[in-house]
């Protein structure tokens, strides 16, 4: 397989990701009070129900839109002339860099532990109705996948195709697209494991749970 | 405020936002554009760079966003929005938030009320009926409910019955859905619920609306169209003519549109072709009159083999294929008609300045859709790279593209891969068709996608159907 202990000291000598936090719609913009080198915090609570750091605020047909930090980590740019101007949707406002969590080196990971099924079209994906109808009730996990079955739906220009899944046996142990955006070709669109190697992956979990320090 | 003191927002993208752009040029009008990051390399986007003043060009989050529009506009200083067709062209409440916001701005297109009454389609065969105008029956409306959808397919099957149909069939079609997108045939009432619910769940992902309708499709008709123009006042309509638009898709999507709808001094048809012509364009007139139609519009219509038309709807909007209809008119003996001007032209107050005696009609004008898409195979549009689009200048082509020739051009998968509009100009239906052919003998449309394949486009289906254009 792979050699966990490398891909670790790997993500350890560069830890961190940069972060543009940009403008989601057009609107006039006031920055919060944020300065370069202040520490935000991303989402957080059980369900990320809580927001992260207020950013800025961007204003338009007079309802303001908070803009929350997406992760956590340090402001690296705050990009203050655009202050009380108005801005196109995408426009960069603040640049984060980002201290890599748990979760994020274990996604790493598992996306090369993990046996990958990719998009074969850039398209939209949904899953088929009756895995679907799994997924909502007793999350991706609950699902036995199994060479040609029916799996997704890949939907481009509006038209539908549907998509038979092909690859080992095993549960979803990762889903990797969005509902309602686009995937690219060749992206992962779920991350499969293998019955037979359940522990193994179960290891790897646990080793970067005990492994990885989280910095604040 | 005079005409040439507004500022367009072009609420659209590609062909017809270029075409908007242009005619406000036409016009002496100051525009503005819109874009998503998908459509950064569309013509539109360049033109807007090219030609725009200050502040004509924008980046939104979603040509669908209402807010996002009303933000640019004001920040642009626009003064008027033409929505183009699809997007909002048609949604009434968009277009009473335009016109009734603080800082108002002025709808191109009719106005809301109107927009309101035949966007319902119950009112708008009400409508038809109280006028002795004859309709398509159906589904008067989006049906949410699985037994009430039941109870209508089985009605419209014993219709056809007793009206000697041996092969009756309904269609199901979503109803937030159009150009010929999420629609299935139904020829057997047993089959009728699963395709129901497929449709229906269609409707859902795609359009986020449950609604279906349910309707008879009559086989072998002809599809026409009246073109109707009528300034703000509502009172004096004149139209520019009928469209024959029956070349379609699998999907019913329209590829070829010719201009005038039957041409009986060339063809014989089992019906007086004329007489059919000035009937749907005298009852689309009346229509319009008796609704006050104050911008321009369609009136759809099928007409059967035995040439009985039906209105099956009216679209009150610009349509993608206004521009076969300008190529054949001429005003006061002018030619050069533009209809998308004359929308902008009298969206902003001014009088038509003519009547229906000052338009007449010259030659035979058709419209090819050149679309990346397989006709062999249920028309499945292409996605990829068009690395090589040119065609010769001729004096009796125009050609609406917003894909690039001088650059390599991907198409976006988020819209329908159509490439260009061909509009080719004929003295008769003969000239027409030689022309329309040497048009696409001599056009070229290369390209390649991921994996190599060569581009697939519907030129040989265009050719292949010229022959039979407006026979019937």
């Amino acid at each position: 397989m792979f050699d966990i202990t490398q891909l670790l000291d790997e993500i350890k000598a560069s830890p961190y990701e940069e972060i543009v936090v940009a403008a989601p719609h057009t609107g006039v913009v006031t920055f919060a009070d944020v300065r370069e080198g202040s520490r935000v915090i991303g989402p957080s609570g059980t369900w990320k129900e809580k927001k992260g750091t207020l950013l800025a605020t961007i204003e338009r047909e007079r309802n303001q839109k908070p803009i929350h930090a997406v992760e956590k980590g340090e402001v690296k740019e705050v990009l203050r002339h655009l202050e009380g101007t108005f801005v196109e949707a995408g426009t960069p406002l603040v640049r984060l860099r980002h201290f890599l969590s748990k979760d994020e080196v274990l996604a790493i990971i598992l996306k090369k532990a993990l046996h990958l099924f990719v998009a074969p079209e850039r398209a939209k994906y949904y899953f088929a109705p009756d895995v679907d109808k799994k997924v909502k009730a007793s999350g991706a996990s609950s699902v036995s996948l199994h060479e040609g079955m029916d799996l997704f739906i890949m939907s481009r220009m509006k038209r539908e195709a549907s998509l038979a899944y092909s690859g080992p046996s095993g549960v979803i142990y990762a889903v990797y697209f969005q509902h309602n955006e686009n995937v690219d070709a060749g992206q992962p669109l779920i991350g499969v494991c293998p019955p037979d190697q359940l522990s193994l992956i179960e290891d790897v979990v646990a080793r970067v749970q005990t492994e990885w320090e989280e910095r604040e | 405020m005079q005409t040439k003191d507004h500022k367009v927002l072009v609420a659209n993208r590609g062909e017809i936002a270029i075409r908007i752009v242009q005619a406000c040029r036409k016009l002496g009008l100051a525009f503005t554009c819109v874009y998503t990051a998908e459509d950064a390399a569309s013509g539109h986007v360049r033109i807007a760079r090219e030609l725009g003043g200050d502040k004509s060009l924008y980046r939104v989050s979603s040509y669908h966003d209402a807010n996002e529009l009303m933000a640019v506009a004001d920040d642009a200083g626009a003064t008027a929005v033409h929505p183009g067709y699809g997007f909002f062209a048609e949604d009434y409440r968009f277009a009473r938030r335009v016109s009734q916001r603080d800082r108002k701005l002025i709808f191109i297109g009719p106005s809301w009320r109107v927009i309101r009454e035949l966007g319902d389609k119950i009112n708008t065969k009400r409508l038809a009926r109280s006028l002795g105008v004859p309709t398509v029956p159906g589904s008067d409306r989006p049906i949410y409910d699985e037994m009430e959808a039941e109870k209508v397919a089985q009605s419209l099957f014993e219709f056809q019955e007793q009206q000697g149909i041996r092969k009756p069939l309904v269609l199901v079609k979503a109803s937030a859905g159009g150009g010929g997108m999420g629609i299935e045939e139904v020829y057997d009432i047993d089959l009728f619920r699963s395709v129901y619910r497929r449709i229906r769940n269609y409707a859902l992902r795609q359009f986020k609306d449950e609604g279906v309708l349910i309707e008879q499709r009559i086989r072998d008709f002809n599809h026409l169209e009246v073109q109707v123009v009528s300034d703000r006042s509502g009172r004096n309509p004149v139209h520019f003519g009928t469209r024959n638009c029956s070349i379609q898709s699998t999907g019913l999507q329209k590829r070829i549109e010719i201009a005038p709808g039957f041409d009986p001094s060339s063809i014989e048809y089992g019906f007086d072709a004329a007489q059919v012509l000035r009937d749907i364009t005298q009852h689309s007139l009346a229509m319009a009159r008796k609704v006050g139609y104050d911008n321009v519009g369609t009136w759809e219509w099928i007409v059967t083999r035995d040439g009985r038309p039906f209105l099956m709807e009216v679209n009150t909007r610009i349509q993608v294929e206004n521009g076969v209809s300008a190529t054949i008119a001429r005003v006061r003996g002018q030619k050069g008609v533009d209809i998308i001007a004359e929308q902008i032209r009298i969206g902003l107050g001014e009088p038509l300045g003519y009547g229906q005696e000052d338009i007449t009609f010259e030659g035979v004008g058709i419209e090819y859709r050149l679309i990346a898409e397989d006709p062999d195979n249920r028309f499945t549009p292409w996605v990829g790279r068009v690395d090589g689009f040119g065609w010769p200048e001729r004096p009796w082509l125009a050609m609406h593209t917003h894909v690039p020739s001088d650059d390599p051009y991907d198409i976006p998968t988020e819209f329908d891969p159509n490439l260009a509009l061909a509009i080719i100009w004929g003295k008769d239906l003969a000239e027409a068709r030689e022309r329309g052919v040497e048009f696409l003998d001599t056009l070229v449309l290369e390209g390649a996608n991921n994996a190599g394949e060569p581009l697939r486009s519907n030129v040989r289906f265009l050719r292949d159907n010229t022959g039979r254009i407006l026979k019937f």
